[in-house]
């Protein structure tokens, strides 16, 4: 693992839904979970991809012959990618795509290259309630050298750094990193073990004791280090009244709560549709309603109960229109 | 249908709120348009000559959509023209004098005044279309100027059909002395005219100097004579009023008119009265409703009068009531072709700008009191279009106002005023004094002072007129001439008849076959040849009819405004202004950029094509290139996304134009030419004329808006958006050294930026603070003027089906707000295309 270079699949900024102040949201692909309802698929694989976008696509057919291992089939619905045994994702369909309908995903950045980049809106971070940069994914510590070198960095820059995790990563480097961070998102998706599995092919286990370690390390070490937590309300899954009531004791019983200084609670949407058609993938949320005002108001009042702090709670994201 | 979809969008659309009985019914009345049993539209008087015309076309070349209508204008209200009866030494006096004695006359003894009820303020009709005074000499000699072979006419048509855009000298945007006025009275202004007057030789007196000045004489006691009927009115009324309250009302009225604008004001109600007067007269005077007649500092100059009268006792409530009844008047302004259109006449926007708060001398913040009274009226009576209020933010600016700013923005659909940017902005007005030579007039103790009219366009207050929407130059044009070697892409056709316009022969330099061009310098030499080339073109063409107007159109009413007039003896449209530039604005800037960037990258840096590929792709208009023209559109690099070296290019670009545009002066008048980002609406009309552009654009596709990157360009965001627009006004020094402070600024006129935001962005308080940092960030590195547009693109298509059911519904393109049904179908699509910076 380099700590010079990392592959990242987007960079947003102007973000406002990414921790505090105006931001800008570094997205590093690869992620160790395969949440069902995972809104960015395209992070999951830590290896480039390439997509199509039918929309934009003028039939010109110059990627096919510029394809070096012969991964493109131009059919009637379009250009199909053999992904499972062709396509290696090298991106070259997508440089020479005229209008951009072959895109890939993920691209190599090196450190100083970035930096430059993310540097170009410290005007508006600074003129912000602690804005600045926010690492995401995907699980952004998959990539954990460079990350850190990448927050050391920006520290030096006096630039206000968030982590966004997913809370599965390896305990000591996650210690190297601290020093250069300022904030942590961290997502408890589903509190009991079992359902954690299902839903993400992965044991909670590990992701409440980092997050408990953290809390401890941040509290012994007196480090002015603050903690959001994200929960996904996904409809049939994780949006169950039992779920966020356990959340809440454990965010109230296992954790520093002068720490947590958020506990949002993130709707359901469905915007990630399109993304799964394009990477050829099923979604088995792909007919799911949104929630309702009233959904995420209840749960909201859940979350609020079962915590010593209610006014952290809050919640996010789309609902549906009455 | 529509009764299923349209209730929930018409709860965000705003309404007003607050309103008394009094304004409700105004407000109401204004907006019943045709309905009304008033109005103010244009009412014609003549000399009664044959050969008499009221309707200056001139001052419309900018307009090309008025173009077709020249002549029936000029029929038209010739023939519905009221005859005056003329004073006997009428025909002997110089033409200022006649113009300044028949406008008086008119609206002093022909024109009916008249109260609305329960208004506060007097000053009804001022929409006119005088008699220009002209002796059957004048009148030939000077239709042999505009319509002869090579007359003004010909010229600005055959530049406008031929995609150079327009040019033409243009009444209204400017700030008049109002501060003076209301401070000495007309009695003060009529008293320094007969000073100035008194110590001219004999000769002097007779000659040129002292008719202007005896014109101006007499226009200054307009205001006094009508203001003495509007109190008698008020006191007739008086008489048969019930009301005991609006009795009193009456009563006051009549005593303020007795008094002001000729006695400087004291009371509140007296300044504003003073200050409609003064105003709608130079409506008249220009027989112009509206357009850039702008009041500059209105929370400054008025201050002490406010605090006078609340220190009286003034109820704070009814003084912005006094300020609502100053808005419905501003408003009228539109009724001059009510019922011309669909609209009843209420046209895209005239621009009689407020400029709010801002920096003082000091760099100390100027907001007070009044400021937010008038943030108060504005929220409580929008949507309304005038007066249009401009807020000036800067570093130190206050956070309440700026918490006021973005409450304001979140509850309409889009900012119901536009922002100005300090620091940028003053940059500019440095930077005039440093190209422009006006070193005296422009220093570090006053440019604080600047204010915009129109829709942006800075300038001085009271002693500077600068023509800032005179010029509009199409910059594409340069990159059309550079890749045909001085020749043209296409067959250029009269816009109204549709014949090939060869009227006038185009004679760009020949800047070498594009074919042979080896390198991307050969080319940019190529473009810089042709631009300094069309910007010459524009000079010479605004040369005909400034000089024309110069000679022939005095306002000597509003020359009594503007400082160094009196003191030349010389019109305001002779260039008797103390500060007297005229704006070249370009039009097409990032599709310029683009372009060049689009020919660099297919031709020369990746070699997809030869230039003479290109070349016959844009004759072709795309048609059998699609695969170069998504190169050119979808992979060649664009200005907007903070993208430094495509930037890079923009700022080259803006430098070669700026440069050259200030070597020019005009001939007849001396002014210099500045530069300006403004584009009003060519930039969708003139996309018909343009062929096709290398940055992928068809022909019909519209050009880029002001200095905005190209529609569908800026797919990273609202920062870097306006990152960029910083970057290319000239940036920023990496110490205190730039023009004002660290900033830099080409553009002394101000550039038009308009960024549309999804409106969950201000969804609730978090995120009102972050849009807040967005505004300071934007101060920080983004351009001189900001316009926010707010907007649901599912609520503006449902609009587009249901016209009649949002007729309220504002946004705001090009630095003026506009009535979104009142646009048109391809303004509408343009809107909605930008919502939320869509990818193309």
């Amino acid at each position: 693992m380099s700590s010079q270079i990392a592959t990242i699949f987007e960079i947003q900024r102007m973000s406002t839904e990414d921790g505090p102040g105006l931001r800008t949201t570094v997205f590093f692909k690869g992620c160790p979970l395969k949440c069902i309802w995972c809104h960015n698929p395209e992070s999951i694989s830590i290896h480039p991809e390439v997509q199509w976008i039918g929309s934009r696509c003028i039939r010109c057919k110059l990627c096919l012959d510029v394809c070096p291992s012969n991964a493109l089939n131009h059919t009637k619905r379009g250009v199909v990618i053999n992904r499972q045994q062709r396509c290696e994702g090298c991106g070259k369909c997508a440089l020479n795509c005229p209008s951009n309908a072959l895109e890939q995903i993920g691209k190599k950045w090196e450190i100083n290259e970035l930096i430059h980049e993310v540097l170009k809106d410290s005007a508006y971070f600074k003129n912000s309630d602690r804005g600045g940069i926010t690492a995401s994914g995907g699980e952004s510590t998959l990539q954990i050298h460079f990350l850190i070198e990448f927050f050391k960095i920006l520290k030096q820059n006096n630039i206000h750094t968030a982590l966004d995790t997913c809370g599965v990563f390896n305990k000591e480097a996650m210690m190297l990193l601290l020093p250069y961070t300022d904030m942590i998102l961290y997502d408890i998706k589903e509190i009991d073990p079992e359902k954690h599995i299902t839903f993400t092919g992965y044991s909670n286990e590990n992701i409440l004791k980092n997050l408990i370690y953290i809390s401890n390390y941040i509290t012994y070490n007196k480090i002015p280090l603050k903690i959001w937590i994200r929960t996904p309300i996904i409809p049939n899954t994780t949006a169950r009244a039992d779920n966020i009531r356990r959340i809440g004791m454990f965010i109230s019983s296992e954790l520093n709560n002068s720490i947590v200084e958020k506990w949002e609670l993130c709707s359901f949407n469905n915007l990630c549709k399109d993304k799964y058609l394009r990477l050829d993938q099923d979604w088995q949320f792909k007919n799911s309603d949104l929630l309702t005002v009233s959904d995420m108001e209840q749960f909201t009042d859940i979350a609020k109960k079962a915590l010593a702090y209610p006014e952290i709670v809050s919640w996010s994201g789309q609902t549906k229109i009455d | 249908m529509a009764a299923v979809t349209l209730p929930k969008y018409q709860q965000s659309i705003k309404n007003p709120k607050g309103l008394s009985d009094r304004i409700s019914w105004l407000r109401d009345y204004y907006f019943k348009g045709v309905g009304r049993n008033w109005n103010n539209e244009f009412t014609s008087w003549t000399t009664g000559t044959p050969w008499d015309v009221q309707y200056d076309e001139l001052t419309y070349y900018i307009v090309p959509e008025n173009y077709a209508f020249f002549q029936v204008m000029r029929s038209s209200f010739h023939q519905t023209a009221r005859t005056i009866e003329l004073h006997e030494d009428f025909w002997k006096w110089s033409l200022p004098e006649r113009r300044a004695w028949f406008n008086k006359e008119v609206v002093v003894e022909y024109l009916p005044q008249e109260i609305l009820p329960g208004d506060l303020i007097c000053g009804g009709r001022f929409n006119l279309q005088t008699s220009r005074c002209w002796t059957e000499k004048e009148l030939k000699e000077r239709d042999s100027l505009i319509y002869g072979k090579n007359g003004a006419r010909a010229k600005i048509k055959w530049f406008r059909n031929h995609g150079f855009g327009n040019s033409g000298a243009t009444s209204g945007h400017l700030i008049p002395w109002h501060e003076k006025a209301l401070k000495i009275g007309w009695k003060g202004i009529h008293a320094e005219l007969n000073g100035i007057y008194k110590k001219l030789s004999r000769k002097e007196q007779d000659g040129k100097k002292g008719t202007q000045l005896k014109a101006m004489m007499i226009a200054s006691t307009t205001p006094r004579d009508l203001a003495i009927k509007y109190s008698q009115k008020c006191r007739e009324l008086m008489q048969i009023e019930k009301d005991e309250n609006r009795k009193k009302e009456l009563e006051q009225m009549s005593k303020n008119l007795s008094k002001v604008p000729w006695f400087p004001p004291e009371t509140f109600w007296e300044a504003i009265q003073a200050l409609w007067l003064t105003h709608m007269l130079i409506m008249s005077d220009e027989n112009y409703p509206g357009p850039g007649t702008s009041f500059g500092r209105f929370d400054q100059y008025l201050l002490p009068y406010w605090e006078y009268s609340i220190k009286k006792g003034m109820d704070r409530e009814f003084g912005k009531e006094i300020l609502k009844c100053f808005w419905i008047h501003a408003n009228t302004a539109y009724d001059a072709f009510i019922r011309t259109g669909g609209n009843q006449g209420i046209t895209a926007g005239f621009g009689q700008l407020i400029t709010l708060s801002g920096l003082g001398q000091n760099e100390i913040d100027m907001t007070n009191d009044l400021t937010y009274a008038i943030l108060e009226v504005i929220d409580e009576m929008s949507p309304i279009l005038e007066p249009k209020p401009n807020i000036r933010l800067h570093k130190n600016s206050p956070e309440v106002l700026l918490d006021k700013v973005v409450d304001m923005i979140a509850s309409s659909q889009g900012a119901p005023f536009l922002i100005n940017f300090d620091e940028r902005a003053i940059a500019g007005m440095i930077t005039e004094t440093k190209k422009g030579g006006c070193e005296t007039l422009i220093t570090k103790d006053n440019v604080f002072e600047y204010a915009p009219v129109g829709c942006l366009e800075n300038t001085m207050v009271g002693n500077d007129r600068s023509g800032t929407v005179d010029n509009n130059l199409d910059l594409l044009k340069a990159v059309e001439l550079a890749l045909s070697n001085g020749k043209e892409l296409i067959e250029y056709k009269d816009q109204i008849t549709n014949k090939i316009d060869n009227n006038i022969k185009l004679d760009a330099p020949n800047t070498g076959d594009p074919n042979l061009f080896k390198t991307w310098e050969e080319f940019w030499e190529a473009y810089s040849k042709q631009t300094k080339y069309i910007i010459k073109k524009c000079v010479e063409t605004y040369e005909a009819s400034e000089s024309i107007r110069a000679k022939f159109s005095p306002t000597p009413y509003l020359s009594c405004l503007v400082k160094g007039c009196a003191e030349k003896g010389l019109d305001v449209t002779e260039g008797g202004a103390e500060i007297s530039f005229t704006t070249l604005n370009v039009i097409s800037y990032a599709t310029t950029v683009d372009s060049l960037l689009a020919i660099k990258y297919l031709v020369f840096d990746n070699k997809f094509c030869s230039m003479e590929e290109l070349i016959s792709a844009l004759k072709s208009n795309w048609d059998g290139y699609r695969i170069l023209q998504a190169r050119a559109k979808y992979k060649a690099p664009k200005y907007g996304r903070d993208d430094d070296e495509a930037d890079r290019m923009a700022k080259q670009v803006m430098e070669l134009w700026t440069n050259e545009t200030w070597k020019y002066n005009t001939k007849s008048t001396n002014r210099k030419f500045r530069p300006g980002l403004l584009s009003w609406n060519y930039w969708v009309s003139d996309g018909y004329i343009l062929p096709a552009s290398p940055d992928g654009r068809e022909k019909g596709q519209f050009l880029s808006n002001a200095i905005c990157p190209s529609n569908g360009a800026d797919i990273s965001g609202p920062t870097a958006n306006s990152n960029s627009v910083g970057k290319v006004l000239g940036g920023k020094a990496s110490d205190e050294n730039g023009d004002f402070k660290n900033y830099f600024n080409m553009i002394p006129s101000g550039a038009s930026h308009t960024i549309t935001f999804n409106p969950a962005i201000l969804k609730d308080p978090e995120h009102k603070d972050k849009f807040k940092a967005f505004l300071k960030g934007y101060g920080e590195n983004g351009g001189t003027a900001l316009q926010i547009n707010m907007l649901d693109p599912e609520m503006l298509r449902d609009a587009q089906k249901h016209p009649q059911d949002y007729r309220h519904l504002l946004v705001r393109i090009t630095g003026y707000n506009a009535y979104f049904t009142s646009i048109g179908k391809e303004l509408q699509d343009e809107v909605i295309a930008r919502i939320s910076h869509n990818k193309f």
